[in-house]
């Protein structure tokens, strides 16, 4: 399906792909990383330092803090245009995406009436598919493991 | 198809107890004692939809034109047609065969 930010359409507008919100930069040193484990030396600590800063930049860099970003400013005739772009787009797309043919009923007649009018399935027929049904259970329940060997065996060693 | 041309042809089926006419975006109409029986038309899309994907082998069609769900005094009859399913509840008195 694509994530949020494929697209097979390189003609959009820089408008169109500039995020609302820009990703904010970590600006926060990584606190609480001195002293924490005091039995490790100093090098082994900085090289951790170093993942966990590095661990902290990437989740930064992913996550989008919506309360901390500044108020979007958008012309309320530019948000009219883009609302509008996105609607228009989105009724193209659902409507050119095919249909899931698998899920679609196939039909099974074209005479619904005369087929649901027609006489009912005989009792006798109903009464040899239930005997049918109970030989073949029957038969099925007595499939079993006969067991020759053991599975599992010890290589012998001379 | 206008929905009373479908379901003329349904109220005429002889010993009819109710029927429904079901599409994929819900119950079309309903009468009888399957008036606003949005149960089992639930339950009978399921199980249509489930049946209508067996085949038999080398065939590309469902092998049926109705399903039919026996209970001891009535018997539901389905069918698809046009992407509409169609549930007629019939009167089932059949038990056994009198032999005379």
């Amino acid at each position: 399906m694509g994530c949020c930010y494929s697209s097979e359409n390189e003609n959009t507008t820089q408008e169109e792909t500039k995020p609302l919100i820009s990703p904010n930069p970590p600006s926060k040193p990584l606190n609480g990383g001195t002293g924490w484990n005091p039995g490790t030396s100093s090098s082994a600590l900085s090289n951790e330092q170093a993942l966990l800063s590095s661990i902290l930049t990437k989740t930064a860099q992913n996550i989008i803090d919506v309360s901390a970003a500044d108020a979007i400013m958008v012309e309320p005739h530019e948000y009219m245009d883009r609302a509008r772009q996105y609607s228009t787009k989105m009724t193209v797309l659902s409507t050119s995406l095919p249909q899931n043919k698998a899920l679609a009923l196939p039909s099974l007649t074209s005479q619904p009436h005369q087929v649901l009018a027609s006489d009912l399935v005989p009792y006798s027929d109903v009464q040899q598919v239930s005997k049918i049904a109970a030989y073949a259970y029957s038969a099925i329940s007595q499939i079993k493991v006969d067991a020759k060997e053991d599975l599992v065996v010890q290589f012998a060693i001379p | 198809m206008a929905t009373a041309a479908l379901t003329a042809g349904l109220e005429r089926i002889p010993d009819q107890l109710g029927y429904l006419v079901i599409s994929e975006d819900g119950v079309l109409a309903s009468a009888g004692e399957l008036e606003n029986d949005e149960h089992t038309a639930g339950v009978m899309m399921q199980m249509v939809r489930t049946a209508s994907r067996f085949r038999l082998s080398g065939s590309a069609d469902p092998p049926f034109k109705r399903m039919s769900v026996i209970l001891d005094d009535f018997v539901y009859t389905v069918t698809v047609s046009g992407q509409k399913v169609f549930v007629v509840k019939r009167q089932h008195n059949q038990k056994e065969p009198i032999s005379v």
